[in-house]
This record gives structure tokens, sequence and C-alpha cells, in this order.
């Protein structure tokens, strides 16, 4: 018999790592696109989470609602429905992102497939279980999960500020290498990037990341194989395989490369044990083949539901512990009242439909000009970790600026435009007297009234008489608030000279958006 | 940076500042029979802006060949030009041109913003206007910012943009605005635009910083636009409704002057800002209008 490795599928192989490359690329383009770019509207750079079928089902789900723009994902149902799941193996940049490490891994040596792999697959389809039936009971835990959801918060909140912060140490060694040009246009370059580098949970997020990259050391793809929801999801939806695995038994030499190699233990050999369900179709298997036994002829018989250890009662326990999960996610403050620091950016929804539909993806941070919107850790509850919240001391919500509201993929933040969005009130700001600089110090000081954007300007002046340590009195211009007129943007609070607690702050109190979180009555 | 980077900025900078005003003295004297203030009327920013320094005696009698150039308009807002927070674009683009028309190498237009800087360079329209005559319209980059001797009298030193100290000439192109502590913004308080942060504590003595800092930077020429100006709800307006119609530039050596005809512009009289008397008696610049040479043209 002749060996020989089969050509077809080893280009195969590298077309779909170039269009995996495509797809990774497109997805870095559209994130890095998501900022102020000198205009006021800018495109679907969203568009990659309006694909993906379990944001579109667990949301729509959890929110009673359907996001017209969810309507692409039924392209990829329909792909998956007579291709498999090719969108796992050639366009999912979170799959991209673990089958590099996976073969990083292999080439170092870190990872050496000896066994084959068995069992385990069924955790992402009771992971898959847990998200829809959560999401019945109006619980929106998708977004942790979800491959998209996951990349986008992590790249923005982790990598791209761990990059920005890299990019730093480069501009710096450029100086210290007397290359002051190179340092001057690596920092206009940085700075037109606007890369947002501080987030509060960064490293957190980062960490997670991190975890799920190392399991790749014990199996290929470990993410995907078997934790991603997506995944599993798409698992179900694949009907016909119109490509199905043959291996041709003349040929074969039952070496069992294929299944050792396997991305995603789907079991090429021996063919009648092939998990359709599980393959990705990314051509390992035909590619490593010795004796180019296997092929992906087309056939056009359906194909069996997944070929896994799935018993009724394990996916029962998993609808149970979500049900279980609904009500201790909910054991929280929030519940009871607004949590003053949860300053939700503008157009946000009311709170109980914001969390049903917001996926926690991080679009709306790396949109954000001034880096203020921040995940939030316990101020909107359990269920709405992650989900952004407005950190004046970090950075404030510029006036005339509404992309937040633009990226959100779900609609969580309405879409409005600039004039809508600046007499949106997602707060109100309050005065510290005791350390304000006028009331406490006696002396001049106008900035949190000088950065107010609206106008007439919501911060107005009293003259007020103060005495000082010494025992003389000092009549100064110190500010008051006018609150008809605050929108709670924060500037205030972000600008104050008061440098480490400012004087000035704002409490989410007169949100708009609250019917309850209310302190003026009608006049 | 290290200590030598930093004695040899410190070097540089207290150089730059020896220089400077010795080098805009000799320039002004080339100035001939030239009025103390260009007053210019009409309907076009930039040829109000042209013709102001025509009335000067050109732009060759601040520029020589050569020169690094540096502009220094308002662009603190992330604000369009009718609502009047940030200097008019046309103008900044005419003194660009003039500038290169002089023979200028390097004309640099900046200002350390008070919004997001790209929001505020790029709908201020000064940053495409700048660039299309040709300047360089770089964002503040922080590793450029010095701890410098400002030497006033009560501001010794603070953190100064190095461009600023490192152009040959400074030309300020403020705009007339209210502000609420100072009364008003105009080309002396221009300068806490080329400060770093925290530039915000300064407000607690804004008067004397504002004398200190024009003395420190010193401009070689000031044009004031005072094309459409700001009366209420300053120093960023919000609604045109905040602004007028003056279609006025103002131009000369004398930054002391120039701020006293912009305090005029907002209906206050020169000698009640404290800002205008100060640096009066400090000899910096004349405040009685009544004594200065004036050339009214209308264009």
């Amino acid at each position: 018999m002749k060996k020989e490795r089969s050509k077809k599928y080893r280009a195969l192989q590298l077309v779909r790592a170039g269009v995996q490359l495509f797809f990774f690329g497109l997805f870095v383009f559209l994130l890095f696109g998501t900022h102020f770019t000198g205009k006021d509207y800018i495109g679907n750079v969203e568009a990659f989470f309006h694909f993906d079928p379990l944001l579109a089902v667990a949301t729509s789900i959890a929110s009673r609602a359907v996001f017209i723009a969810f309507g692409w994902a039924a392209l990829t149902i329909v792909v998956t429905f007579f291709l498999g799941r090719v969108v796992c193996g050639w366009v999912c940049p979170l799959g991209s992102v673990h089958q590099f490490f996976s073969w990083l891994f292999k080439k170092t040596k870190f990872l050496r497939p000896k066994k084959v792999a068995r069992g385990g697959l069924s955790w992402k389809y009771l992971a898959l279980a847990f998200v829809l039936v959560s999401a019945v009971f109006t619980l929106d835990l998708v977004g942790i999960f979800d491959p998209l959801s996951f990349l986008t918060r992590t790249t923005v909140t982790s990598v791209l500020p761990t990059f920005a912060q890299g990019f730093q140490m480069l501009i710096g060694g450029a100086y210290a290498l007397h290359l002051a040009g190179v340092g001057d246009a690596l920092t206009q370059f940085l700075e037109t990037l606007t890369v947002n580098a501080t987030f509060r949970q960064g490293f957190l997020i980062g960490l997670i990341f991190l975890g799920f990259i190392l399991l790749n050391i014990l199996r290929e793809r470990f993410w995907c194989r078997y934790i991603c929801p997506a995944g599993a999801f798409l698992g179900v939806a694949s009907r016909w395989n119109l490509f199905k695995l043959r291996v041709d038994e003349h040929k074969c030499i039952k070496c069992n490369l294929c299944t050792l190699h396997c991305q995603t233990q789907a079991d090429p050999y021996p063919e009648k044990e092939w998990k359709s369900s599980e393959c990705i179709y990314c051509e390992t298997c035909a590619s490593v083949c010795p004796t180019a036994a296997i092929t992906f002829p087309l056939r056009g018989t359906p194909e069996k539901l997944p070929a896994i250890d799935l018993s009724r009662r394990k996916i029962l326990l998993a609808s149970f512990l979500a049900l279980f999960s609904v009500p201790l996610f909910r054991i929280s403050q929030a519940v009871k009242r607004a949590h003053e620091k949860l300053i939700r950016p503008p157009g946000a929804l009311p709170e109980p439909q914001f969390l049903e539909t917001c996926i926690k993806c991080g679009e709306c941070l790396k949109a954000c000009p001034t880096n203020g919107l921040q995940p939030a850790m316990t101020e909107a509850g359990p269920e709405g970790l992650w989900t952004p919240v407005l950190v004046p001391k970090i950075g404030y919500c510029e006036y005339y600026c509404s992309l937040c509201s633009q990226v959100c993929p779900t609609g969580a933040i309405k879409e409005l435009t600039v004039p809508e969005k600046t007499v949106v009130r997602i707060g109100t700001a309050w005065i510290d007297k005791n350390r304000c600089i006028p009331y406490f110090l006696g002396r001049p000081c106008i900035v949190c009234e000088e950065h107010c954007p609206t106008s007439p300007k919501a911060i107005k002046f009293v003259m007020v008489e103060t005495k000082l340590a010494d025992g003389t009195v000092a009549t100064q211009k110190a500010p008051v608030i006018e609150l008809k007129l605050c929108i709670g943007c924060g500037i205030c609070e972000n600008k104050c000279p008061v440098t480490d607690d400012p004087a000035i702050y704002v409490t989410s109190v007169g949100e708009q958006r609250s019917e309850k979180n209310q302190l003026l009555l009608p006049e | 940076m290290d200590r030598r980077d930093f004695l040899k900025n410190m070097a540089l900078g207290s150089l730059a500042l020896k220089l400077a005003p010795g080098l805009a003295g000799r320039t002004a004297e080339g100035g001939g029979g030239a009025p103390d203030l260009a007053y210019i009327q009409g309907d076009s920013p930039a040829a109000l802006a042209r013709e102001a320094i025509a009335v000067l005696g050109g732009m060759s009698r601040f520029v020589a060949k050569g020169d690094v150039v540096m502009i220094k308009p308002n662009i603190g807002w992330d604000r369009t030009p009718e609502l009047a927070a940030c200097t008019n674009p046309d103008i900044v683009r005419t003194l660009v041109e003039l500038s290169f028309a002089a023979g200028a190498k390097k004309v640099v237009v900046m200002d350390n913003t008070t919004n997001q800087a790209q929001r505020c360079y790029a709908r201020s329209g000064i940053q495409a206007a700048a660039k299309a005559a040709g300047a360089d319209v770089p964002f503040v980059n922080p590793r450029r910012i010095k701890k410098m001797a400002v030497k006033g009298e009560w501001l010794k030193e603070w953190d100064v943009i190095q461009d600023f100290v490192e152009a040959d000439k400074i030309i300020n192109v403020p705009i007339v605005k209210h502000h609420s502590l100072c009364r008003a913004t105009l080309g002396m308080k221009n300068w806490l635009g080329a400060l770093g942060d925290p530039r915000n504590q300064l407000h607690q003595k804004l008067d004397q910083a504002e004398v200190d800092l024009a003395a420190f930077f010193k401009p070689a020429l000031t044009v004031l636009d005072a094309y459409r100006i700001l009366v209420r709800n300053g120093p960023q307006g919000g609604r045109p409704s905040d602004t007028k119609l003056l279609k006025t530039v103002v131009a000369g050596i004398d930054y002391v002057a120039i701020d006293a005809m912009g305090a005029t512009f907002l209906e206050i009289p020169p000698e009640e800002l404290p800002f205008l008397s100060l640096a009066n008696q400090k000899g910096f610049g004349e405040i009685k209008l009544e004594k200065l040479r004036i050339e009214k043209r209308t264009v």
C-alpha cells in the first residue's frame, strides 16, 4: 500500500486556516473600529453578534422580545443545518484562538495526545440547557458563556489594555534609545486608536481567559469540545451534514491517528462511530491520515441527533439547576432598591429588562470615549456581573456621544441619536460640602460648573461664608446643583480638583429609565 | 525619563525661555509704523485674519525663515464652530498658511483639551482645517509634559507641554468667551491649554496664574477670534443663542491690550478684570484702550 497523505486535504486545511485568519482579522478590525473615528455615527461594528444563534435565541427568550438584527442568526442555523458545524471550525474567532493555542501547545510538546479522549462531551449540552432554561425564567446568563461575548469582553477589558500598556513600553523604549521621532509617531498612533486601558476587573477577566487557554494543554480545543454552549446549539442544529466522513477500509491501516488528533473528539474512526454533531470540518483527520483513507464526499442522507451520552436525567438536572439559579442569582440588594453607583449608560432599558437583554459583551466599554463605562462588580447584583456601569472617577459620559447605544448588539442600550442622547438623564450630581474647595477652604473654584455641558448649566452659584481654621470668615462663590437640569453625566466628578475622592459626585437617583429611583416630584 | 534627560530638558526649556522674549523683541522692532492693534471687521473669518496680519506688517514680521511655529487655538471642548466654544477653524487655517508663506519650516497646532482630545480636534473643525494647510496637529503626548520653572509671581513651577517651549515662535489664537470665575476667557487664560494636569487646581488663584503663564509663554503674536463670541454659559455654551456674532478679529503683540479689547466685547470694562490689572501693574501691557494706536478696517 502506498503511504501518502492526501495533498487535497492538506491544502484544504491551509485554506481553512486562511479563512479562520480572515474572520479573526475581521473580528479584530471591527473591534478596533469600535470607537470615535471622527463621525457621530459608526457602522455595524457589532455585526458579528447578530450571526450568533445562541445569543439570538437566549436573549429573545429571556427578554421576551425579538431584536430584528438577530435575523442574521438564521443564516448560521441554515448553514449548520446543511453543512454541520463549519462555523465552529472555520469562522468562530474564539474557536480560532483556541485552535491556535492548541496548535502552539502541540508544537511545543506541552500537549501530546497519546490516548483517545473519551466522554465529557455532554457538558456543553448541559451548559446549553442551563442557559436556555434560565432564559425561560428571564435570567440572561448567556453572555457569560457565549463565545463571542466571552472573547469580546476579554479582548476589550484585558487583552487590549495589555496591548496598550505594552505599546507604552515600546514607546518608552524608543525614547530611551533617543528615537524621539519614533516615540512621537507611536504615541500619536496609539492615541488615534483610542484603546481604553483602564478596567477595574481587567486582570480578573484576563485571568479567566488565560485559564481556558491553558486548558488546551489537556485537550485540544478544550473550550469548544466541552464547554461552549453555542457549539452545542449548532451541534443540535446540524442535521444533514452534506459532506459526510468516509473512511476507505481498503486504505485504512487502523493507526488511529485521525481520532487521536481530532480537534473535537468527533471520532472519525471507525466510520460508524463518527459524531457528525461534534465534527467542525477542520479537515485534520483527512489531512493527517498517512494513507489518505479519509474523505468527505457529498451525501444527501440526514444525520442522527447528537450521538453522545446525553441522558434525559442529566438534561433534567441541568434544567433544575437553572431553575434553582434564578432565585439564587437574585439574592441581592439590587432587587430591593437601586444601587447608588449603578449609573447605566444613556439609553439603557429599565433595570429588569436591561438585565434580561444585556449580554455583557463589552462593546459599549470599548466604544466609550472616556473609558468611563466599566464592567459592573456588585452594583447590579450577581446577574448583573460585567454589565456596563458608568464610573465617573474613571471617565464621564461625553455629552455629544451616543456610541455605546449604537454598538449595543442586543438593544439593551436603546439606539439613540446624538440630540436624543443629550437630554437623557442617567443620574444626579451631589456636592460634598465638607470637601468642596469654596465651601470648606473658602477659596475660589468653579471647575465643576465650567465643565457642566448643559445649557443652561445645572450647576449654579451661591455666595457662602466659611469659617476658616484661623477664625476668619471667607466669602466665596460656591456651587449648587439645579436638579432639574442635571443629566448625571459625571464630568463634574471626573474633573473635580479634589483628586482622590471628588467633592462632587453622581448617584443613580433621578435616572429617567426608572420609575422608582426618583427624587423630584412633579411641580 | 532619567535624571540626565530631565536635566537636559530643563536646560533646553530654560534656554528657550531665555531666547524667546529676545527673539520676539527683535522682530517686533521691524514693525516700523504698524499700529498696536489691528481691529478688523467683515464677513469672512479667513479674510479677517489675513487682513489683521497685513495691517500689523505681514507675517514675516513675526515668523522668520526656518522657524518652527506653534499656533495655540482654543480646542478645549467637544463643540462645533457655531457654538463658539473653540477658536474658528478658518482663522487657524489662515494663520498656518501665512506662517508657511513667511518661511516657517514647520507649523504645529495643538491644545490640551478638556473633553476627549479626538472629539475636540475633529468636531471643532480645527484638525481638518490646520492639516489641510499643512500643519502638524498632534495630540498631547504625556511623555512630552515636563515640570518647568515658570518663575511667575505665584506660579513657580508647573507641568508644561514641551512642544510649546521648543517652538521658535508661538502664536496665540484665543476666542472671546464668558467664564464664571475670571469673567472672560481670552488670550491669557488660553495658556492653561499648554499645561499638564492637575491644571484645574490653578482655579484657586486663576487671575495670578494667567498673568504668570502669559509672561512665561510670551507669544510673538496674538490673534483674538471675536468672529462669533460666547456671551453666556461659558466656557462651553451649548446653544447657538449663547453666542453673539461680532465678525471681528483683533491682533497685535501686546497680549494684555488684546485681552483688554476682548473684555469690551463682553461689555466688561478692562480695569474690572483682576488679571488685566495685575498684568498691567507688572508692566506686561496696556489696558487703557485710549492709549493704544488701533487701526480699524473692514473687509
